[in-house]
């Protein structure tokens, strides 16, 4: 078995850091009044909650691989 | 093929009982200021799946949210589901099956969760908690996720952490009171990049000690599914969401990374185009490829005896083996009135042993299909 270690949380967290506070838009700071475009809701990464549930829990329970897109979630019988 | 009784085994329904329970992975790419209004849904799921020749498991799931906000700066979100499976596990190698056949199952299951979120002048705080029980498998979950986002509103980053314990008490009398302890942790970064574009960055770590194995899938001489009792989970995923102005359609595509203790990596990429048409209609195609290594205790059935060597682990199960897999699907959403929404969506997904990108498949294994459909309501309130 070998070490899956991709990155160590720590380093992680100052990877995000830097991400964050990077400054990497491309151009200027959108405006408040510019993000029209952004404030739909086929821009957001939320989705349709009850369909994304449905989904990532079906893969979950026949692929071996699942997760990343936040914590928590119920346990099952079924992985 | 003889077909084994069992109470249950490893399938899909238990999967969409732990649905209700997912907590919000919603991390704001905007202002995230208390919402104005409430939304319920509803959504209904038929699946089935199958092998050539073969109809396999059968899932109808209802669940149905609530969101309602309250005192100006709270909200609080409610979900239940409800499931029931019944069918046949997907047969496993050709002589596994040839030997014992596949098992047949039949469950029912209920959950619910609640969730808090306080919304703060640059950021949020969301407490959750969770609770599933199906025959012979409680699950109980908390979690805690934080945003704090940049003066302009341009970033958010995002820490997040959840607890999980789960009870199995298999109707196998050595699989009874057994249990399983999961802590997980989310980093994530999402930023407005232009007018156009957003992207997120989420690094995700979990690790899980108790009993991961499939009591239900019996392997040689009586020994049940003898897996590790550690399971550490490494997660990198990236979204990018864009908006094209000629057509007025957004590209949303994925990418997540995915490693564990287990020697398992996987790739899986997702791109999808949602495209708003006249009559108040949006069309979404989507297609999503992913590839897998197996488990480094998976063995195929035909070329290991485990009893030669008992204190090793070893599994049969066939997602555990080295795969790839391919979904198309498409939606269809129609705003009926102006609070109301309806959507349709269908997928196929299909597996296969020789699609995986390493090429080290374990050709035994039989495609493995499956498809769904979603039918939802929901109304802003």
């Amino acid at each position: 078995m070998k070490a899956h270690t991709l990155l160590k949380p720590v380093h992680a967290f100052l990877l995000m850091v830097m991400l964050a506070f990077s400054g990497c838009s491309i151009g200027q700071a959108v405006q408040p009044w510019e993000k029209e475009t952004l404030a739909r809701h086929e821009m957001t990464f939320e989705g349709d909650p009850l369909e994304t549930r449905y989904d990532e829990h079906i893969y979950s329970s026949k692929e071996g691989a699942s997760g990343g897109a936040g914590v928590g979630g119920g346990g099952c019988g079924c992985n | 093929m003889k077909s084994v009784p069992t109470k249950k085994n490893h399938v899909i329904g238990a999967a969409l009982f732990a649905a209700a329970m997912a907590l919000p992975s919603y991390q704001p790419a905007l202002a995230e200021a208390a919402p104005e209004k409430g939304v319920v849904a509803f959504k209904y799921l038929n699946y089935e799946d199958s092998q050539p020749n073969q109809d396999r498991i059968g899932v109808n799931a209802y669940s149905t949210s609530i969101m309602m906000p309250f005192a100006a700066k709270w909200s609080v979100s409610t979900s239940y589901t409800y499931d029931s499976v019944s069918g046949a596990s997907p047969r496993r190698h050709d002589y596994f099956d040839a030997v014992a056949g596949a098992s047949t199952m039949s469950e029912k299951r209920n959950a619910g969760d609640l969730n808090f979120t306080r919304y703060l002048d640059k950021g949020s705080i969301t407490f959750g908690t969770s609770y599933s029980e199906e025959s012979d498998y409680i699950s109980r979950g908390y979690s805690l996720q934080r945003s704090f986002s940049t003066i302009d509103n341009n970033t958010t980053v995002t820490l997040g952490g959840s607890y999980n314990t789960d009870t199995i008490n298999a109707w196998k009398k050595e699989v009874y009171g057994k249990s399983k302890k999961v802590y997980a942790g989310l980093i994530g970064v999402t930023k407005v990049l232009n007018k156009k574009d957003i992207v997120q960055i989420n690094i995700g770590f979990s690790r899980g000690d108790g009993y991961f194995s499939d009591p239900y899938k019996e392997g040689e001489g009586g020994t049940l599914d003898p897996r590790p009792n550690v399971r550490n989970i490494t997660t990198f995923l990236t979204r990018w969401n864009h908006h094209f102005d000629s057509s007025d359609g957004t590209a949303r595509v994925s990418y997540r990374y995915y490693t564990d203790s287990y020697d398992i990596s996987a790739h899986t990429l997702g791109v999808e185009y949602v495209q708003p048409l006249p009559y108040r209609l949006t069309i979404t195609p989507a297609v999503r490829y992913s590839s897998q290594t197996a488990a480094f205790f998976y063995v195929p059935k035909a070329s290991y005896n485990p009893l030669a060597d008992p204190s090793k682990p070893y599994s049969y199960d066939e997602r555990l083996s080295a795969f790839g897999a391919l979904t198309l699907g498409v939606k269809v959403e129609k705003k009926i009135a102006a609070d109301w929404t309806v959507d349709v969506k269908y997928e196929h997904y299909e597996q296969r042993a020789a699609w995986c990108m390493t090429g080290k498949g374990d050709t035994g294994l039989q495609p493995f299909r499956f498809r769904s459909i979603q039918l939802g309501i929901s109304r802003q309130l």
